[in-house]
C-alpha cells in the first residue's frame, strides 16, 4: 500500500483504504456513528441509552458479514431499550466473584465457561460450540476497533 | 478440469480423487475461489514483522496438523493466499453451508462440517504440494458411506458426486479408535482445541495460561471488560456530544509520532497501511501479559501511532482516562 504524506501535520492516508478491513470496518463505523450523534445532539436527547442504541446499532452495521451483527441488528430494532451489554456485565460481576466454584471439575467447569461465553455474544446461544468459538474471535476484534473509535471521537470532542 | 495438477504430483488414486473433489466442489460454489481475500484482521503476529495478514490467522497453527500430517515446514505465509484464516474461512464456510445444503437434503452437520474442514485440508495440501514436497500422509477419514473411490479426472463426474453426497471420507490414525463416533468426537475436539488456540493469540495474556478453563476465563474476562470499556465510552460520549464541525477526516489522518508503542489492537490498525513503514520498523511485541491488557492500550494510545487519533502529540492523559484507570483498578488488576 502507497501512503502520502499530505501536509505539515504529517497526515497518512492510504491511497487504498478498502484492502484493509479493519479500516474498513472503522470507518463504515464512524460514518454510521458520526452522523447518529449528530442527530440526537441536534434533537437535545442524548440519553445513555440512546447514545448506548447508537453505538450497537453502528457496530451492527459496520460487521454485517458476521452471524453476530446480525443477531445485534434484531435485538436493537425489536426493542427500544437495548440491553446488549449492560445486562452481562452483571454477569461479569458473577464471574469475577466466584473464580474457585468450577475449580474442582474441569469437565463441568469447561461447559460452564462455553456457556458463560455463549451469553456475551449476540445470538451465541444459537450456535453451536464451533461456530460460536469464531465468531467470538470476530466479535473481540470488532470490539476492540469500536473502542478505539469511540476512544477518539470522545477525545476530538473534548 | 485439474488434470495438470494430478500430472504434476505423483500421489496415489486415492489421494487425487478427494483432492481433485475438493477442488472441484470449491471451484463449483465459489469460482472466485482463486483469488482470496487478505483476511478480516491481521493477529497479534502482526507485530512479529508483519509477515502475518489474515484474521486470526494461522500463526503457528497447521490446520492440516488435525487430519494427522505433518506441515511444520509449511510457511505461514504460504497458506495465507490459500485463505487459512479463520475469519475468512468462516465467512466461506457459512456460503459453503447454505449452498452444500440445498444440493445434498441427508446431509448430517458433521459431515458439512467435514466438508469445509476438507476444503481447508485441501487447500493446506495444495500448499505443500506446491512447495514441492509431497508426503504420503496417513490422511483422517471418515468412512460414512461407500462411495466410490475411482481414480476418475472427469471434473464433470466429480462435481456430481460431490453434489450427490457431500461425505468427506477419512480414515483413521494410526493407533486410535475407529469406531466412526469417536472419530467425529476427535475431529470435533480438535476443531475446538483448534479455535481455542486463535482465541489465544488474540486475547492478550492468555498465553500464559494453559488449559482450556483458564483460557476461556480470560477469554470471558476479556470480552466483559471490551464490553463495558464500550459501555464508558458511550456514557462519556452521551455528555460530550460531537461538535457540529466535527471532521471525520480528522479520525483517519494519522500523527506519525517517533515514539510508537505497542497497543493490542493497533498493529491491525497501523497495518491498513495508513503508516505502513513505521509499524514495521518501531513496534516491538511486548504485550503486557496483565490480567487486564485493557488498561495498557488506554494509557498508550495517548502517546502510541494510533490511527484514528489526531491529538497525538504526547498529552498527558486526560482526566477521564484516570476515571478509567481508577475504574479498572478496582477490579483488581
Amino acid at each position: 500500500m502507497e501512503r502520502q504524506i499530505i501536509n505539515k501535520k504529517k497526515r497518512v492516508f492510504s491511497l487504498e483504504p478498502n484492502k484493509n478491513p479493519s479500516a474498513v470496518f472503522t470507518r463504515k463505523y464512524t460514518s454510521h456513528l458520526v452522523p447518529a450523534l449528530k442527530k440526537l445532539n441536534m434533537n437535545k436527547n442524548s440519553s445513555k441509552q440512546t447514545v448506548k442504541h447508537e453505538v450497537d446499532m453502528a457496530l451492527a452495521l459496520s460487521a454485517q458479514e458476521f452471524p453476530w451483527s446480525r443477531f445485534l441488528l434484531q435485538k436493537l430494532s425489536s426493542s427500544s431499550n437495548p440491553t446488549t451489554t449492560t445486562s452481562s456485565s452483571s454477569d461479569g460481576i458473577r464471574i469475577l466473584e466466584r473464580p474457585d466454584k468450577e475449580g474442582g471439575n474441569e469437565e463441568g467447569g469447561i461447559e460452564e465457561r462455553l456457556r458463560e461465553l455463549k451469553k456475551l455474544l449476540p445470538g451465541g446461544e444459537e450456535m453451536n460450540v464451533e461456530e460460536m468459538l469464531s465468531e467470538i474471535g470476530n466479535y473481540i476484534k470488532c470490539l476492540e476497533l469500536q473502542t478505539i473509535a469511540l476512544k477518539s471521537i470522545v477525545q476530538d470532542s473534548t | 478440469m485439474n488434470g495438470a495438477i494430478g500430472g504434476d504430483l505423483l500421489l496415489n488414486c486415492t489421494d487425487m480423487s478427494v483432492l481433485e473433489r475438493q477442488r472441484a466442489h470449491l471451484k463449483y460454489f465459489n469460482p472466485s475461489f482463486d483469488s482470496p481475500l487478505a483476511g478480516f484482521f491481521a493477529d497479534s503476529s502482526m507485530i512479529n514483522g508483519g509477515e502475518m495478514d489474515g484474521f486470526l490467522a494461522t500463526a503457528g497453527l497447521n490446520l492440516p496438523m488435525i487430519y494427522g500430517e505433518t506441515t511444520v515446514e509449511v510457511d505461514p505465509r504460504m497458506s495465507i493466499p490459500l485463505e487459512t484464516t479463520l475469519g475468512t474461512g468462516n465467512f466461506k464456510k457459512r456460503k459453503f453451508d447454505t449452498v452444500t445444503k440445498d444440493c445434498n437434503e441427508k446431509k448430517k452437520m458433521m459431515n458439512r462440517e467435514e466438508v469445509t474442514e476438507g476444503e481447508e485440508e485441501e487447500k493446506s495440501k495444495i500448499t505443500e504440494l506446491n512447495n514441492g514436497s509431497p508426503k504420503s500422509i496417513k490422511k483422517m477419514k471418515i468412512k460414512a458411506k461407500k462411495e466410490e473411490n475411482n481414480c476418475s479426472n472427469d471434473s464433470s463426474k466429480v462435481t456430481k458426486e460431490l453434489e450427490k453426497t457431500d461425505y468427506i471420507h477419512v480414515r483413521a490414525r494410526r493407533g486410535q479408535a475407529t469406531d466412526s463416533h469417536s472419530i467425529a468426537e476427535r475431529v470435533r475436539r480438535e476443531k475446538i482445541s483448534e479455535r481455542m488456540k486463535f482465541l489465544q493469540d488474540l486475547v492478550p495474556g492468555c498465553d500464559k495460561i494453559t488449559g482450556k478453563a483458564g483460557m476461556l476465563d480470560e477469554i470471558i474476562n476479556y470480552v466483559q471488560s471490551l464490553q463495558r470499556q464500550i459501555e464508558f465510552l458511550s456514557m462519556k460520549l452521551a455528555v460530550v456530544n460531537p461538535r457540529p464541525d466535527f471532521d471525520m477526516d480528522d479520525i483517519f489522518a494519522k500523527e506519525v509520532v517517533s515514539t510508537p508503542m505497542t497497543v493490542v489492537p493497533s498493529p491491525e490498525m497501523v497495518h491498513s497501511g495508513y503508516s505502513h513503514e513505521m509499524v514495521n520498523s518501531g513496534y516491538s511485541n511486548e504485550m503486557v501479559n496483565s490480567g487486564y491488557v485493557h488498561f495498557n492500550p488506554m494509557q498508550q494510545v495517548e502517546t502510541s501511532s494510533d490511527p484514528l487519533s489526531c491529538f497525538n502529540n504526547g498529552q498527558a492523559p486526560s482526566m477521564w482516562d484516570s476515571h478509567v484507570q481508577n475504574l479498572y483498578g478496582s477490579l483488581g488488576v
